[in-house]
Formats: structure tokens, C-alpha cells, sequence
């Protein structure tokens, strides 16, 4: 295994650090290191989005996941997933049409110009801080101790966390947003051929297709349908869970940036499809895996599991590309998350084109280096922090999406209320205040309370005079 | 163009009908396995196809979607 992972990590760095010293080449402008010269193509895009948007937590949390609660994990993602790439149609088109009139230095600065508010774009980085920092920081974690559960002799999961940081802080330096959309071309088609070689082992091992079925039916059913056996996949949990999703590529900037540089509207809207797609051919063998797990793992440890099915229960060869495959798709998603942050920073403090990077470069590694020691306090529930983090951004969706939408400036009410929304939200994560207000989940009220103010504020102000 | 707009409507009439759907007991049905399809359960091959049919609509809507 040992002898396997150094020669499939070597080739995999080698390839790493080639792209970013390519891109390193190219880059003749601030645009081209942060933006990627805002020219990608249909391939490229959809790579990039794709690695993005599926990180660790498909490949590590999703088998757990659907091991614990069953199928109704589908829905939970893939589904989801399907309505997000429908509204990239919508917004995508909006957005770019507002870009084209107003220009981009990240969503905070666009939305300070959008509501002529700069406290606008002050929520809205103050809410992607909160919840993307310790998103990054659930990737390197859940690489981390799956490495330490690999190697438990090698490094602690401190140890483990700095490399992961370091490479990743070292690639995305030195080449930029194109360093970071050519190693997630290779990172994405990396995760979907790992994830569907275990799949297809773990199914073989349990006796082929039907047999998975019938034998996940004799021992536990409950999996099989929602709300499955602990009774988290209820309406309302999904029905939230769609609308934080949904939200993604409005709220978290990583994603609504991919969305600004793709070379044209047309491409845009074929990566979205093709984003689709790729979903469910990514997410339906992580269901498979789970129900492996559930039948001959059904008691062990995340840990213990994800180590057992994704390393013991492999060849050499796919355990080690399973290692290098988790790597990369922390790397691909946290890379960007950061990279988007810096961006973000950037507009925020309205630096101009000519100005040097220097400030932002060092903001990108205090931001790494905040998500590092989250990691080392975070808890391993991987798919619901993500998830956390999926609903604490989409509070800012109704703001986004009314200050991209409305034609004139939309006063400071929902700048307002949104801040607020996301106090809420936080305190109700602490447990300040309850997680259900009445019969109805929290994330979910507010949800809807923002999407109704948002409306309300377009129909009072959309049709006045601009002021 | 106005037949483009009206298109529009269709589709995310249709996305926004399967959506609702999807979070009725029609699909969450608790406990409900049969009837299967190739051995799959009942929620998650109705899902399974209602997922496709959004991808088929989004690519459906980016036609009817206005360009550059």
C-alpha cells in the first residue's frame, strides 16, 4: 500500500505543481491570478464547478451518511443538486448581465454597488467568514483522520492538517484561480473514478445489485425508505436541507465567481447540465458504499468505517488513489473556498487593478490558517457541518438574489434583516436559542421569513422612483 | 421571443411542480419499499428519475433562456 501511495501521491504532486507553474506563466494581471482571466471555457468550467462543489464530504460523508440514514440521502443531495444546476439558468444569466453593467471584484463588492449600501457587502462577508471557514476546515479534518487512521504510526492529525494546508497554500500561490480550475479538472475526474471503483467492489462483494437490495432489506429496511432509521430525512429536514443547496452558488462567492468567468452565457449553461449530471454520477455510488457499510459495518466508528471500506476492503492501488483522491477533493474545494475569500477581501476594500496582491495573499493564508485550527476542534460529522454551513450561507440568498435582481438600489431593509437572520441562525448552532421555533425547524423559518422580506422589499420599492 | 418567454414559463412551472412532489408522501412515503424498479426501493427510484428530469428541464430551460 505504502509503495503505491508514494508512487500515485509523487505523480499526483508532480502534476500539481506542473499546472501551477503553467498557469504561473500566464498570468500577466491581478484579474488573471484571482479571476483566471474571466475566459473559461465549457470542459474547464464544469471541472471546476464540479470539484467545487463535491468535496471530502461526498466521498467520505455521503457513505456514512446514507450507511446511517439510508437512501433518503438521494434526495437529500442529488436532488438537491438537480434543482441548484436548474436555478444556475436563472441566476447565472442574471448575474452575468449585472457583471457585464457593473463589473466584479468578488459578490460583497458587487452587492455594495447593487444596494449603493457598503454594509451590504460587510453581511454578506461577514456571513460567507462564519460558515466557510469552518466548512474548510471539515476538509482538511476529515482527510486528516482518515490519514491517521491509514498511518496510524506516521503523524497525528495535526500533523496530517498542516501538510494538507501547506501544499494547498503552496499550488494556489504560486499559479492562481487557473492553478486552482486545472487541478480541479484533475481532482473531479480523480474523485468520480475512485468513488466508482470502490462502488462496484463493495457491490461484487456483497454478491452483485439485487442481492445488495435484498440483504439490506432482511437486516435493516428502515433503510430503504425516508425518513430512515433515526428519523432524520422528515420533510421539513429535506425541504430545508433543498432550499440551503439551492442556494450555493448564489451566496457561497467560490461558486457565484465560476459563474462570472465562464467565457460566455452558452457555456455557462452547458456546464450547468453537465454539472447535473456529474452529480448524480457521483453521488448515486456513495449511496452503494453506505449500504455496504450498513451491512457489514454497521456499528463501526465514521472513522473506523471509512477506513475499513475506502483503504482495508481495497487493493493497493485503489486505497492509495482513494488516499490521493480524498486529498484532492479537500484540496479542490478548500483551495477555492479560500481563494474566494481572498477575492471577496479584495472587492470589499475596493483595491484597483494595478494595486499589489500582497494584502490579499496574506489574507488568504490567515484564512487557511484559521480553517487549520478550526479543524483540529471541529467534531467528525462531516455531512452536517457541511450542511451547517450550506443553510448559514443561504440566509444571505434573498439579500443576493434582490440586489442582483431589482433594476434600482433596495434601501438598507434587508441588509438589516439579513444581519439579523444570520445572528439568529448563529445563536440557534450554539444553542442560545432552540433549534425548532414551534413545530417548524429554524434554518427553515428563517428561510422563509428572508425570501418573504426580499419580496416584500422588491414590491414596495422595486416599482418607486429611484431615490 | 414572446414564444421563448412563454417556453420558459412551462419549464419552471414543470421544475417547480416536481419540486413539490418530491416533498409529498407521493415520494416520502415512510416505510413504503414496493413497488421496485430493478430491485431499486420506491422512494429512491422515483427520485432517481425526478432528478434526471430536472437536468433534462435545465437543459431545456437553457434554451429558452436568453444568451449574451
Amino acid at each position: 500500500m505504502l509503495t503505491w501511495l508514494l508512487i500515485v501521491g509523487s505523480i499526483y504532486i508532480s502534476i500539481l505543481f506542473f499546472l501551477s507553474w503553467r498557469s504561473r506563466r500566464m498570468i500577466r494581471s491581478n484579474s488573471d491570478f484571482l479571476l483566471a482571466g474571466s475566459n473559461i471555457g465549457l470542459i474547464l468550467g464544469f471541472m471546476t464547478f464540479a470539484a467545487t462543489l463535491f468535496s471530502t464530504f461526498t466521498l467520505m460523508g455521503m457513505p456514512d451518511f446514507s450507511r446511517t440514514h439510508g437512501i433518503g440521502a438521494w434526495i437529500f443531495l442529488a436532488f438537491s443538486d438537480g434543482g441548484m444546476v436548474f436555478l444556475i439558468v436563472w441566476f447565472g444569466y442574471k448575474l452575468r448581465k449585472t457583471v457585464s453593467v457593473k463589473g466584479f471584484n468578488g459578490m460583497s463588492g458587487l452587492l455594495q454597488d447593487c444596494y449603493r449600501n457598503r454594509w451590504a457587502g460587510y453581511i454578506y462577508f461577514a456571513g460567507v467568514f462564519i460558515f466557510l471557514i469552518p466548512y474548510v476546515a471539515i476538509q482538511i479534518r476529515g482527510v486528516a483522520i482518515f490519514l491517521v487512521q491509514a498511518f496510524p504510526d506516521a503523524l497525528p492529525t495535526w500533523g496530517w492538517s498542516m501538510i494538507i494546508v501547506v501544499v494547498m497554500l503552496m499550488y494556489s500561490e504560486l499559479g492562481g484561480l487557473k492553478a486552482i480550475i486545472y487541478a480541479d479538472f484533475m481532482q473531479g475526474t480523480l474523485l468520480l473514478v475512485v468513488v466508482w471503483i470502490i462502488a462496484l467492489t463493495c457491490m461484487n462483494a456483497l454478491g452483485g445489485w439485487t442481492e445488495m437490495f435484498r440483504s439490506v432489506e432482511e437486516v435493516n429496511p428502515e433503510l430503504l425508505s425516508t425518513p430512515g432509521p433515526q428519523g432524520l430525512f422528515n420533510s421539513q429536514f429535506l425541504i430545508a436541507s433543498f432550499l440551503a443547496i439551492l442556494m450555493i452558488p448564489v451566496t457561497q462567492p467560490q461558486l457565484s465567481t465560476r459563474l462570472v468567468i465562464m467565457k460566455d452565457t452558452k457555456s455557462m449553461y452547458r456546464m450547468a447540465v453537465a454539472v447535473g449530471t456529474f452529480a448524480m454520477l457521483v453521488i448515486f455510488p456513495t449511496l452503494i458504499i453506505g449500504l455496504y457499510g450498513a451491512l457489514r459495518y454497521p456499528d463501526a466508528s465514521v472513522a473506523d468505517f471509512l477506513g475499513r471500506v475506502l483503504l482495508h476492503d481495497q487493493t493497493g492501488l485503489i486505497g492509495s488513489a482513494a488516499i490521493i483522491g480524498l486529498f484532492a477533493a479537500a484540496m479542490s474545494t478548500s483551495d477555492s473556498q479560500l481563494f474566494a475569500l481572498g477575492n471577496e477581501l479584495r472587492g470589499l476594500i475596493s483595491r484597483k487593478e494595478s494595486d499589489s496582491l500582497l494584502p490579499i495573499r496574506i489574507a488568504i493564508i490567515s484564512f487557511a490558517f484559521a480553517a487549520l485550527i478550526f479543524s483540529l476542534l471541529s467534531s467528525d460529522q462531516l455531512v452536517l457541518l457541511a450542511r451547517i454551513s450550506f443553510a448559514g450561507t443561504a440566509m444571505l440568498g434573498p439579500l443576493v438574489i434582490l440586489g442582483i435582481f431589482a433594476k434600482k438600489p433596495q434601501g438598507s431593509f434587508m441588509i438589516v434583516i439579513s444581519g439579523l437572520g444570520l445572528l439568529v441562525f448563529v445563536l440557534s448552532q450554539v444553542d442560545v436559542l432552540p433549534g425548532m421555533a414551534g413545530p417548524v425547524r429554524m434554518d427553515l423559518l428563517l428561510m422563509i421569513i428572508l425570501t418573504a422580506c426580499a419580496i416584500a422589499n422588491y414590491v414596495i420599492r422595486g416599482s418607486s422612483p429611484e431615490l | 421571443m414572446r414564444r421563448k418567454r412563454r417556453l420558459w414559463y412551462v419549464i419552471l412551472a414543470s421544475a417547480l411542480l416536481l419540486v413539490v412532489i418530491t416533498f409529498t408522501p407521493l415520494i416520502l412515503h415512510p416505510g413504503k419499499i414496493g413497488p421496485k424498479l430493478f430491485s431499486l426501493p420506491f422512494t429512491l427510484w422515483t427520485s432517481m428519475l425526478i432528478t434526471i428530469a430536472l437536468v433534462v428541464l435545465t437543459y431545456l430551460a437553457s434554451k429558452a433562456q436568453d444568451n449574451d
